[in-house]
C-alpha cells in the first residue's frame, strides 16, 4: 500500500504542473453555476401578446390594463383584424392573439355569455400552453371580479385554490441548480480522469507503471481517490454557489447531500477510468464518454421529468445510476428528505458505484 | 552458470502474424547479452514478455527463477525496465520521478534521499534536479530514464533501444553506465540495432524475423561468419530478412 502514497502524490504534483486542469476545476464550475440558471430555464415569461379589441369599451380597456399589469406579458400590437394579427403572429412577433368580441360590454351587463377568443401559438408549446393559461387564469379573475361589483355571485361558485409545496413560487432555478450540479459532476469527474489515463497511456508512462509491482487495484484507486477528492472540491464549490447566489437552501441534512455526492462521482470516476481501459486514443475516449454523458444527462431526470417518459425509457432509467442522485439532490434540497426517505436511492447508487469500481479494476490490464 | 533469463519456445503472435517465433535462450546473471535485430524482427515483443507486459501465446519463460506467465507480478519486484519511448513523467521533476518509482519499488525514504543524492552527484544533475524532466536534453532524459530503471537495484534491467536518438558522445557515456551497472552485479538485457554497440556485449542473439539466428560471443560470431566487425555479421545473417525495413 506503500506505493498508492506515491502515486497520490504524483497525481497531486502532476494536477499543479498543468497549465489547464486547475483552472478549469474552477471556471467550469462558476460558469456553469453563475451562468446556465438564467438560460436553462423554463420559466415563462414576456409573452408578446397581439389583442384585437373589437369591442372598445371600458371593460375591454379595463381587462387589458389588468393584463399589463402581469409581468407574464408584453402587449405587442393592438390590431383591428384577426387577420392582422395573425400576420404579427406569422412574423414571430407575437405569442399570443386574444381578440375580445364586439358587444362584450353590453352582453356582460345584460347577463349574456361573453366568449373571448385566445389564439397561441404552439411551435414553442411550452410557451403556448403557459401563455395561453397565464391569460385564462388573469381572464377569470377579472370577470369574477367584475360579477362580484355587479353584487353577483361568481359565474363559477368553484374557486380553486392551489399550494405549491416544496417550491412556493414554482422557481424553475430551484428545480434547475440542484440538477446543474449533478451535470457538472458528470462532465467533470467524467472525463478528467478518463482524460488522465488516456493521456498516459498515449505518453507510454502507463507501461512503466504497468512493469513494476504496482497492483492495478493500487493504480486505480491512485485515481479514483484523487478525482474523488477533486470532485468533491468542486462540488463544494458549485453548492455554495448555488446557496449564496440562488438561496438552494438545503431543507435537507447537507450530510446526506455529500453522500450521495461521494457515491456518484466515484460512480462516474469509475466509468472513466473503465472507458479508458478500453481506449488507446484520446479521440475514442472522448467519443465514448460522451455517448455516456449525453445518456445521462438526457435520461436521469435532470433536465425533463422521468415521469413523462415513454414507459420503456422510465424502465430503461433504473439503470442509470444519475437517475437515483439527481432524486436525491432533489428530494433533499426542497423537500429536506433524509436518509430513511432515501434508501432505495443510496442503496442503488452504492451498487452501482461497487459494481463499477470493480469493473474498472477488472478490465484494467498490465500484461496484454 | 547461473542462469537468471531461460527462455523456451517463446512464441507471440498477433492474429496470423507471428511476431516471436519460436525462440529460446538463456542469459546468465551478471552479463550484459545484446539483443539484436533489424526493426521488426520482434525484439521489443520477446522482451516485452519477459517483463510481464505481454502473454507469451505459448512456450515458457523464467526470469530471476518465476514463471513469466503465471508470476509476472513477482518477476517485476526483480526487474527494471526502460522502454523504447521515453516514459518517465515528463511534467513532473527530475528528482519526483525518483522518488516516485523508488517509492513504488519500496525503496524507504531516507534510502530514496541517500541514493538520489549520490546519482545526481554522479548524473552531475544536482542543478537539474527540480527542472521538469520535459526541460532536458534528449541525452540527459535517456540517461534519467535508465538510472531510475536500476535504482532500486533489480536483478535485471531491460533496456529496449536505450541509445535510440542520441549523439555519439551521449552514446559512450551511456555505454559506460551500462558497464558499471554490470559490474555491480546487475544482468542487463539490451536491445540495439547499432551493431558497433555489440561489442561492448559479452553474449549477443541475433533475430531475424521472428527466429533467433545466432546466438554467441561477438569474438566468437566473427570468427564464425569470417567477419571483421558485428555489422559484416549482421548483414550476412540477416541477408535472407524478409520484414525489415
Amino acid at each position: 500500500m506503500a506505493a498508492l502514497k506515491y502515486l497520490l502524490i504524483k497525481e497531486v504534483k502532476q494536477f499543479k504542473a498543468n497549465p489547464f486542469l486547475p483552472r478549469l476545476a474552477v471556471v467550469f464550475p462558476l460558469m456553469v453555476m453563475l451562468v446556465m440558471p438564467w438560460i436553462a430555464t423554463m420559466d415563462v415569461k414576456d409573452v408578446n401578446l397581439s389583442v384585437v379589441d373589437q369591442d372598445r369599451s371600458s371593460t375591454s380597456e379595463k381587462l387589458i390594463k389588468q393584463i399589463e399589469a402581469s409581468h407574464y406579458f408584453h402587449l405587442k400590437t393592438l390590431n383591428i383584424t384577426y387577420e392582422e394579427a395573425l400576420v404579427e403572429v406569422e412574423k414571430g412577433k407575437s405569442d399570443l392573439i386574444m381578440q375580445i368580441p364586439q358587444g362584450m360590454e353590453r352582453d356582460w351587463v345584460n347577463g349574456q355569455p361573453v366568449e373571448i377568443f385566445i389564439a397561441a401559438n404552439a411551435v414553442n408549446s411550452t410557451k403556448g400552453s403557459m401563455g395561453s393559461g397565464y391569460l385564462n387564469n388573469i381572464i377569470s379573475d377579472f370577470s369574477t371580479e367584475l360579477s362580484r361589483q355587479k353584487g353577483e355571485v361568481a359565474a363559477f361558485p368553484v374557486k380553486l385554490s392551489t399550494q405549491f409545496l416544496y417550491n412556493s413560487h414554482l422557481n424553475y432555478r430551484y428545480f434547475m441548480v440542484p440538477a446543474l450540479l449533478i451535470v457538472i459532476l458528470i462532465a467533470l469527474c467524467g472525463f478528467l480522469p478518463t482524460f488522465n489515463i488516456v493521456t498516459e497511456k498515449e505518453n507510454g508512462t502507463i507501461e512503466q507503471i504497468n512493469v513494476t509491482p504496482v497492483g492495478k487495484g493500487e493504480f486505480i484507486a491512485s485515481k479514483l481517490i484523487f478525482y474523488g477528492v477533486l470532485g468533491l472540491f468542486i462540488f463544494t464549490v458549485a453548492f455554495f454557489i448555488g446557496k449564496s447566489v440562488y438561496h438552494i437552501a438545503p431543507y435537507g441534512n447537507i450530510g446526506v447531500i455529500y453522500a450521495g455526492a461521494v457515491l456518484f462521482l466515484l460512480f462516474m470516476a469509475a466509468i472513466g477510468l473503465f472507458i479508458s481501459n478500453f481506449s488507446i486514443t484520446l479521440q475514442q475516449a472522448v467519443f465514448t464518454m460522451f455517448f455516456f454523458m449525453m445518456t445521462f444527462m438526457l435520461l436521469s431526470g435532470i433536465f425533463t421529468p422521468i415521469n413523462s417518459m415513454v414507459t420503456w425509457a422510465q424502465y430503461f432509467t433504473y439503470i442509470l445510476p444519475p437517475r437515483y442522485f439527481v432524486n436525491i439532490m432533489r428530494s433533499v434540497c426542497l423537500k429536506g428528505s433524509g436518509f430513511a426517505d432515501l434508501w432505495f436511492d443510496f442503496l442503488m447508487l452504492f451498487i452501482f458505484m461497487a459494481i463499477m469500481s470493480v469493473i474498472a479494476v477488472v478490465t484494467y490490464r498490465k500484461q496484454q | 552458470m547461473e542462469n537468471v533469463i531461460e527462455v523456451q519456445n517463446l512464441v507471440k503472435k498477433f492474429g496470423n502474424f507471428t511476431a516471436v517465433d519460436n525462440i529460446s535462450f538463456e542469459v546468465h546473471k551478471g552479463e550484459i547479452f545484446g539483443f539484436l535485430g533489424a526493426n521488426g524482427a520482434g525484439k521489443t515483443t520477446a522482451m516485452r514478455m519477459l517483463c510481464g507486459l505481454s502473454y507469451p501465446t505459448s512456450g515458457s519463460g523464467i526470469v530471476a527463477g518465476f514463471d513469466i506467465r503465471t508470476q509476472a507480478e513477482q518477476v517485476k519486484r526483480q526487474i527494471g525496465y526502460m522502454s523504447q519511448r521515453f516514459s518517465l513523467y515528463e511534467d513532473l521533476t527530475v528528482l519526483d520521478n525518483i522518488e516516485l518509482f523508488g517509492g513504488i519499488y519500496g525503496v524507504s525514504k531516507r534510502e530514496i534521499a541517500e541514493r538520489s543524492e549520490q546519482l545526481l552527484e554522479k548524473l552531475q544533475f544536482t542543478s537539474e534536479k527540480n527542472k521538469r524532466v520535459k526541460d532536458l536534453p534528449q541525452g540527459w532524459k535517456q540517461k534519467l530514464a535508465f538510472s531510475v530503471a536500476v535504482f532500486h537495484r533489480p536483478q535485471i534491467v531491460f533496456l529496449d533501444e536505450p541509445t535510440g536518438g542520441v549523439d555519439p558522445t551521449t552514446r559512450r557515456q551511456f555505454w559506460e553506465m551500462i558497464l558499471e551497472t554490470a559490474h555491480n552485479g546487475i544482468t542487463v538485457f539490451v536491445t540495439t540495432h547499432y551493431m558497433d554497440e555489440a561489442e561492448y556485449c559479452h553474449r549477443v542473439s541475433m533475430m531475424v524475423d521472428g527466429h533467433i539466428e545466432a546466438l554467441d560471443s561477438p569474438q566468437n560470431l566473427k570468427l564464425k561468419y569470417h567477419a571483421a566487425s558485428m555489422g559484416e555479421v549482421f548483414d550476412l545473417i540477416a541477408r535472407g530478412a524478409k520484414r525489415s525495413d
